[in-house]
């Protein structure tokens, strides 16, 4: 049965390359083949559906397997990677409504986007970032969760810059990849943690082996894969790369923010449920930071005057009450708000654009009366609480700042000190010294620094160059009386041509083999 | 199979300068331009039968080994010969020579002719450097490769200071040259000291000889030193690296492609740096893995403040190296793999990002991110390779970055977690520049007219890219299908370094099937 499983993410990523594969190569005229591409996204996602509904009732009686499904995609000495599907009550149940939620969108979307420019990168996208879920949410390793979770990462980064020509969308989409980013790191760890320590990056090895793990390493582990899931759910401090995501189209801020990826940490966190049980102190953590977004949302969701915007923090607080849940042991209930809170929260972000429609404008709502007294919480709400600016004192500045000093050393100090040629450098390389030639300024002119350089290297040949030289012109050419002159120039000439291949290296190595072989 | 007795790799290596000479000679310029492609094509597919005659059972041993005795009173042999580490190198070079020659075809106008026998000049020399087995020959190779690409730079760079750039570039590697060619010799009277003494009678530069020859624990810092300060310089590692942006700004894209393609001083380190020093280089493995993790920071902090494409391609393409040591420095099976994997990978995808900064420079007359600008809405045939090995820079699933840099990072938490971490932050830092260059080059609104007006990227153009596109994705999906290919030499090399031979009685364990 896990190997029809594998089916389900595979025929959305083949409608994701195909459209994208016509798009790019011109195959797939923009207006003419929309309902072309409307059929291949629609038709593969629903044989999707179809294939989860259909294991999920053929599965429900037998509740409590596990099915793998598996292929060895790396192998590296003793080191073996599978791909691997794993097939159990919560996987096909979340695949079964993920589904059903990517087939409604879908269809939503060949309306919504009708005479789009970007109609079919739009589904393209759409497609490639239904398989990832799909990937992630039935893999039974974290391995291939995490291919999953970064391919899904870049398909929002992608969606967000959905109107790339607006430079505030093509800014929120790099902003929110890069925090995500973060947290890609810690599942990164975490995979690599659990291969140090458990051996395994199977999610099943992983539980089982939680119990063993000494001292803290289990808390450590728990840890990394919580700091992948807090920056996938924009939980605290990752949370403000949510609200800035809403630039995408609609029905793509529907199925990523709203109903499905913003849940996929809760996800990884359900299905480690074992590891953190072992580590108590990262449940501490997830509850308390499940608590702080929670209160983050819903105070900065008072001020919101945008549809999009409140929907926005509502589903961050309610995220966050899902990973308080876990992090008390709820898990059941988590699991159970997770399944509702997706169905909601895509017919509300479905039917926004038609709310809005309905309205004729956007309606301001009224800030809450205690609020509206206390103008410190208020502007305290409308900053979102300064998280923002907060994360960009702390992270952003140090680094570029960072990023300054050592591009300063690096033209000042490294560069400089290790030396380049300079009279190449000094000749003619500009209109503007042509033009200083022309008019006798001769501003780079210096004889006796013919042959010059910078740096350690350069400035010790010049050096050398100039003593020989002095010597050269003081002794051997100034010597009384004619014949001295005649040898002098001789020795000069000869010295010169010495002081030439000394200055080669490979003279120099070959002096120094020479003397190696007289030594030995 | 042909006889194994045919000498394919000097004809790999002679071939491209026969086509050289064949290029300068024709009289027509177009036909000289289809002679030198044709020379590449041929080199690709002679390479491409190499890897699929290589016999990946016996991965650890050299094939195709050829052995010609050149200067009989040294001992200095003609060697070449291929294994696991270094066959993919050959096909991948002789692939990004077909590549460069197409980016150049219309884009060199003075001494075109020159300008193509060169290149092929430089694509026979190099396939020398990775398949000489003898170390004087490899230094002859090495050094070799100077003359064509200080005239590739010199003569049709586009930056001002290109004279001076070409100049930077050859005295550096000079440098370079100088205690590469000591380690050498050290190494060859080693040989001879522990044979018997005898000079010159005694000497050997054989590298599988080498190899098998018990170093003086005294020696061993030493060489190993030496050899890396030979091979930090091209590869380049902090602080030798300046050569590299200077020229990257002042050379012709693709020649720049090459460069940054070609990682020939990495492939040294691997290949013969380590190996022959192995206790020390076991001893200070924490000081190259410091080192890679210096690099790999360094380069990618300042990639940051880079503001144009080709600078930060050459800054990352630091770190990329930076990376690279910090896998071998892990000296475990996952590190050594990841590292090669990710070379070859890094071959790929730093000469195509550094091809597309020469198309757009071809076509907007800069590469410098404030005349950048919407080039995704004029050239979205430009825009998808560029994302796709972008993507595959900063290690997406799906694409060959990620199956590298994952082994890379496995190996390195299993010896030292904290530079595994570290190399985890400068990962983070990679996707900020490349992230930030993307968004403000290919998104927003289109600058100027220059953009508007762009032509989007032609058939031959994109033609170039398709193929290591797709190489890319194969790679990224199947990675076994590389990782194969050198399991058994990575065994081998690891072997090599966790146990050095002490005895003094030499084995050669016969790698060398003379040809005559």
């Amino acid at each position: 049965m896990a190997n029809w499983a594998c089916l389900i993410p595979l025929f959305p990523l083949i409608a994701a390359v195909m459209i994208g594969l016509g798009c790019f190569s011109g195959l797939l005229p923009s207006l003419a083949s929309e309902r072309i591409t409307a059929k291949l996204a629609v038709w593969s996602l629903s044989l999707s559906c179809l294939l989860a509904l259909g294991l999920l009732t053929a599965f429900l009686p037998g509740y409590q397997t596990h099915e793998h499904a598996q292929f060895v995609w790396l192998q590296s000495g003793d080191l073996q990677l599978p791909l691997r599907v794993t097939v159990n009550s919560l996987n096909l149940v979340l695949a079964g409504l993920f589904s059903i939620i990517f087939v409604i969108v879908a269809r939503f979307s060949v309306n919504y986007m009708h005479k789009e420019r970007g109609f079919h990168r739009f589904f393209s996208i759409l497609c490639l970032f239904a398989a990832a879920m799909f990937l992630l949410v039935l893999s039974g390793s974290a391995l291939s969760a995490f291919m999953g979770w970064e391919i899904a990462g870049i398909c929002s980064f992608l969606l967000i810059a959905y109107a790339y020509d607006r430079p505030v969308a093509a800014n929120n989409a790099a902003r929110a990849f890069i925090t995500n980013r973060v947290g890609d790191a810690g599942f990164l760890m975490g995979i690599g943690l659990s291969l140090h320590w458990i051996g395994s990056a199977n999610w099943q090895d992983i539980n089982e082996g939680a119990a063993d793990l000494l001292g803290n390493d289990a808390v450590i582990l728990a840890l990394c894969f919580s700091v992948a899931a807090f920056a996938k759910s924009a939980q605290i401090p990752f949370s403000p790369w949510l609200s800035r995501a809403m630039e995408g189209p609609t029905p793509s801020s529907a199925v990523f923010y709203g109903a499905i990826m913003i849940h996929a940490g809760v996800i990884v966190i359900l299905t480690l449920q074992p590891l953190f049980e072992a580590a108590p102190l990262a449940m501490g953590v997830i509850a308390v930071v499940g608590l702080l977004t929670a209160f983050y949302g819903w105070f900065s969701g008072l001020t919101q005057t945008d549809i999009k915007s409140s929907l926005v923090f509502s589903v961050q607080a309610q995220i966050g009450l899902m990973f308080l849940e876990c992090g008390l042991g709820f898990w059941q209930l988590a699991a159970w708000h997770l399944g509702a809170h997706t169905l909601v929260r895509s017919y509300q972000f479905l039917t926004a654009p038609s709310i809005l429609h309905n309205a004729h404008d956007n309606p301001v709502r009224t800030v809450p009366s205690f609020l509206a007294v206390r103008p410190g919480l208020f502007a305290a709400a409308q900053q979102r609480l300064w998280l923002e600016p907060a994360i960009e004192w702390v992270v952003v500045k140090p680094v570029r700042r960072l990023a300054r000093d050592l591009s300063f050393f690096e033209i000042r100090f490294v560069d400089p000190l290790l030396g380049s040629p300079a009279p190449a450098i000094r000749a003619i390389s500009t209109l503007t010294q042509i033009e200083e030639r022309k008019i006798g300024a001769r501003l780079d002119n210096d004889e006796d620094r013919f042959a010059t350089g910078s740096g350690l290297a350069g400035k010790l040949t010049e050096w050398s160059a100039g003593l020989v030289n002095w010597f050269e012109y003081h002794f051997v050419l100034r010597g009384v009386g004619k014949e001295s002159i005649k040898y002098g120039r001789k020795l000069g000439k000869s010295a010169n041509k010495l002081e030439q291949i000394l200055q080669m290296p490979r003279y120099l190595v070959i002096f120094v083999l020479i003397s190696l072989l007289i030594a030995s | 199979m042909i006889a194994a007795g045919f000498p394919l790799l000097s004809c790999l290596i002679l071939l491209p300068l026969l086509g050289a000479l064949v290029t300068g000679l024709c009289k027509e310029l177009n036909s000289a331009k289809r002679v030198a492609l044709g020379f590449a094509v041929i080199e690709l597919m002679i390479a491409l039968f190499l890897v699929s005659a290589f016999d990946i059972n016996q991965g650890s041993r050299f094939q195709w080994v050829e052995h010609y005795a050149w200067i009989p009173s040294l001992n200095i042999d003609f060697i070449v010969g291929v294994d696991g580490i270094s066959l993919l190198f050959l096909p991948l070079s002789a692939l990004l020579t077909v590549l460069t020659i197409l980016a150049s075809w219309n884009s060199v106008t003075t001494l075109t002719r020159f300008h193509f026998a060169l290149l092929l000049v430089l694509e026979g020399i190099t396939l020398g450097v990775f398949s000489a087995l003898d170390m004087m020959l490899f230094f002859l190779f090495w050094e070799l490769t100077l003359p064509p690409i200080f005239f590739l730079i010199g003569l049709w760079g586009m930056g001002p200071h290109r004279r001076a750039a070409a100049l930077k570039y050859t005295l550096y590697m000079l440098f370079g040259g100088v205690p590469l060619l000591f380690a050498i010799i050290m190494l060859g009277m080693n040989h001879a000291v522990q044979a018997g003494g005898h000079i010159p009678e005694d000497l050997s530069f054989s590298f599988p000889i080498l190899l098998s020859t018990p170093l003086p624990e005294n020696l061993q810092p030493v060489i190993l030193l030496l050899l890396l300060l030979g091979f930090g310089v091209k590869a380049p590692l902090i602080p030798f690296h300046t050569w590299l942006p200077t020229t990257a700004m002042e050379a012709p894209t693709q020649m720049t492609a090459l460069l940054t393609g070609l990682k020939l001083g990495v492939f040294g380190i691997l290949r013969f740096a380590l190996p022959l020093a192995p206790s020390a280089a076991i001893e200070y493995s924490w000081i190259i893995g410091i080192l890679g993790v210096t690099t790999l920071i360094y380069g990618s902090l300042i990639a940051i403040k880079q503001t144009n494409l080709r600078s930060i391609l050459a800054y990352a393409s630091l770190s990329h190296v930076g990376l690279v040591i910090v896998g071998i420095s892990a000296f475990n099976m996952q590190g050594i793999q990841g590292a090669i994997f990710q070379l070859l990978n890094f071959t790929l995808i730093a000469s195509c990002l550094m091809l597309m900064a020469g198309f757009i420079q071809h076509r907007i007359g800069s590469t410098e991110i404030i005349h950048l600008g919407g080039l995704a809405k004029t050239m979205p045939r430009l825009a998808t390779p560029f994302f796709l090995f972008a993507f595959a820079s900063i290690g997406v699933p799906g694409t060959s970055g990620f199956p590298a840099e994952l082994l890379l990072f496995i190996g390195v938490l299993d010896t030292y977690p904290s530079l595994a971490i570290t190399a985890m932050l400068g990962a983070i830092i990679g996707a900020t520049y490349i992230i930030n260059f993307m968004r403000r080059a290919f998104w927003g609104p289109a600058v100027n007219a220059d953009i508007v007006d762009a032509d989007d990227l032609k058939s031959r153009e994109l033609a170039i890219l398709c193929i290591p596109a797709v190489l890319v994705l194969i790679f990224g999906l199947f990675p076994n299908l590389i990782l194969n290919i050198h399991y058994q030499a990575a065994e081998k090399w690891l072997l090599q370094l966790n146990s050095p031979v002490k005895a003094k009685i030499i084995a050669p364990d016969s790698p060398v099937r003379s040809s005559q």
